[in-house]
């Protein structure tokens, strides 16, 4: 047993270090492939190397963002449409706070905690009421809400309104401008350290009887799981994630814009899973990686017909894969294991290898 | 002799518009008895069990369970009173393993079900508890099957070791046979026999096989438009004219 379990731990990491450890030496990369020394790349010297890291800060807030929505879409069941407000409340908190009440970083970030914490509670009001497209409709209702007051005149003075929050000072230690290489690994820290912890939730028995609540919710009551605390905790964490990534957003991008808070910006979370594998994790991640590069592609090389070609593209992704990359990747390498393990059980002589149970 | 009956519903009346489908029901099931609710379709035998298992609120009336009154608890408590249920048609969680399916159940009685740092696999109690049940109800070999692939009548005898597996007092079984092709039938009424005699439980049984309640029952209850039409031992119940005419219709000849 024991012998079993090192292979086994990491054959089940070996793909996420592997990612990690390329994360970790991309600026430095990218940079000698252009000819940068590692010393210009640690200056945060400009060059492709700074470029990428700006580039792939996007994909860490999109795959933390992503990842946030399969925790309570694609685990626990629960149809939200009104996630981007779970992004949008951390980024213009963080905006606001900073810019116009002048309060630090981390002061900050305990507001934008504790504002998830009452996002995730709105959200949970209603939750033993409404089911499935209700449900849906209701926390639209609330984001659209929220939009709209980000939106107004009256609030204006904070948000920018239509034009965006714009002229926060960003946190000197943080600034995307001259320490973007911290920023970029402060950001994969930031992913990399909630990817595990979304990971432990869901292997542990709480995140066990999500995915029971998500299989089937009468059944899961009458097993005598008081469902509702469930999806409380699952909403508690998703809103804890996204409002960081909305907080990461605040401090990465130079106007924190309104449509971050429209339908619009949810529907860009459930694309990202749906490309990378509804209820998988890994997908936000692998989603997050091929919607951030493909949008970045197709506007650089095909101009106007880009949004065209792109929805082109993920009409294609969901019709030949329909589980995701990551979903349609497991499932065909777990049919050729079992199709390995039948054809090792004709052969009278196969190995002892514990591969056919 | 109170204390003999374990479960009990007193005068249930469920109404559903026009139609009482549960029209004043009173039921005594003595402890470790198995007791068999039988009746034409649309008798009200589901919807009794749905009453009595929490999964309807009745119009009027109470059930009391061990002399509590449980009438208005939510569904979820049911099963922490002692009371399992299983449904006519099969209620798991289909994409998930034999193994989570029954896991699941172990785990829900437990105090971990928020230790949300922990893997579950870390709690060998819930697993330990899991295979034992597996291996009563005959699907060891398919554990680790997800359970929508699962024959019917292997998916039936999961349904049953979802309830086993929290070990409760009373099991309500709604037609644990049905659809299961004829021959499997002899071995799930004789795990259904060996879990009341050897497990000292207190089952209640919807059943159409007539050949199978009149075997396993102690006590037959026979229901018809939403009342009790007669109530008994299983050989008073065979003899009982009113039964014969309403229910049985002459075509059913008793044979022991």
């Amino acid at each position: 047993m024991t012998a079993n379990l090192s292979p086994s731990l990491w054959r089940r990491w070996r793909g996420l270090l592997i990612t990690l450890a390329a994360a970790l030496l991309l600026p430095f990369v990218v940079g000698l492939l252009e000819g940068q020394p590692p010393t210009a790349v640690l200056a945060n010297s400009a060059g492709v190397s700074k470029f990428v890291q700006g580039l792939a800060i996007e994909v860490f807030i999109f795959a933390l963002y992503a990842l946030s929505y399969d925790l309570i879409f694609g685990i626990t069941g629960l149809l939200s449409f009104g996630h981007a407000m779970f992004f949008a409340v951390g980024a213009y908190l963080t905006g606001a706070l900073i810019k116009s009440f002048g309060l630090p970083l981390w002061q900050t970030l305990i507001w934008v905690t504790f504002a998830s914490v009452l996002q995730a509670l709105l959200f949970s009001v209603v939750l033993p009421r409404v089911k499935g497209i209700t449900f849906a409709l209701v926390t639209l209702g609330m984001a659209s809400v929220f939009h709209l007051m980000i939106m107004s005149r009256e609030l204006g003075e904070f948000t920018g309104a239509d034009v965006g929050l714009q002229g926060m000072i960003k946190p000197d230690f943080l600034n995307p401008a001259t320490e973007r290489l911290r920023l970029y690994y402060v950001a994969l820290a930031l992913l990399v350290t909630m990817y595990y912890l979304f990971k432990r939730f869901v292997d542990s028995p709480t995140g066990r009887v999500c995915v029971a609540i998500r299989e089937n919710e009468g059944r899961a009551l009458m097993l005598g799981y008081n469902t509702f605390r469930f999806k409380l905790a699952a909403l508690l964490l998703s809103s804890f994630a996204a409002a960081l990534a909305g907080a990461l957003y605040a401090i990465y991008q130079p106007i924190i814009s309104p449509h971050i808070a429209s339908l619009g910006f949810t529907v860009t979370a459930l694309l990202i899973i749906l490309i990378g594998g509804v209820g998988t994790l890994q997908g936000a991640l692998v989603g997050a990686l091929v919607y951030r590069l493909l949008d970045f592609g197709l506007r650089r090389y095909m101009g106007e017909s880009a949004s065209f070609v792109n929805g082109l593209i993920y009409v294609l992704i969901v019709i030949f894969l329909p589980y995701g990359i990551v979903g349609t990747w497991r499932m065909k390498s777990l049919q050729l294991r079992q199709g390995w393990a039948k054809i090792g059980d004709a052969i009278p002589w196969k190995p002892n290898d514990g591969a056919a149970r | 002799m109170s204390s003999d009956v374990i479960f009990e519903a007193v005068n249930l009346r469920k109404q559903f518009g026009a139609l009482a489908a549960v029209d004043g029901v009173s039921i005594q099931v003595r402890r470790g008895s198995l007791h068999a609710i039988i009746g034409p379709n649309g008798a009200g035998k589901t919807t009794l069990f749905n009453l009595m298992s929490g999964n309807l609120k009745p119009t009027s009336g109470r059930v009391l369970f061990n002399g509590r009154d449980i009438t208005r608890e939510p569904v979820h408590r049911t099963i922490h009173f002692g009371i399992g249920r299983s449904f006519q048609i099969t209620n798991i969680f289909p994409s998930l393993t034999v193994f989570e399916n029954i896991r699941l159940a172990a785990q829900a009685l437990g105090r971990d079900n928020f230790k949300f740092w922990r893997s579950a696999t870390h709690f060998t109690r819930y697993e330990a508890r899991t295979w034992e049940v597996i291996e009563q109800v005959g699907l060891t070999a398919r554990a680790h099957t997800a359970a929508r692939t699962l024959p019917h009548g292997d998916q039936r005898k999961l349904e049953l070791g979802v309830i086993l597996a929290p070990d409760p007092e009373v099991l309500m079984l709604d037609e644990p046979t049905a659809g299961m092709a004829s021959e499997q039938v002899p071995e799930l009424i004789a795990l259904i026999q060996q879990i009341q005699k050897t497990g000292d439980k207190t089952i209640m049984l919807v059943e159409h096989n007539m050949n199978v309640v009149m075997n396993v029952s102690d006590t037959i209850t026979v229901m018809h438009m939403g009342k009790v039409l007669a109530e008994g031992a299983p050989a008073a119940i065979a003899a009982n004219p009113a039964v014969q005419t309403a229910y049985l219709g002459g075509l059913y000849t008793l044979s022991f």
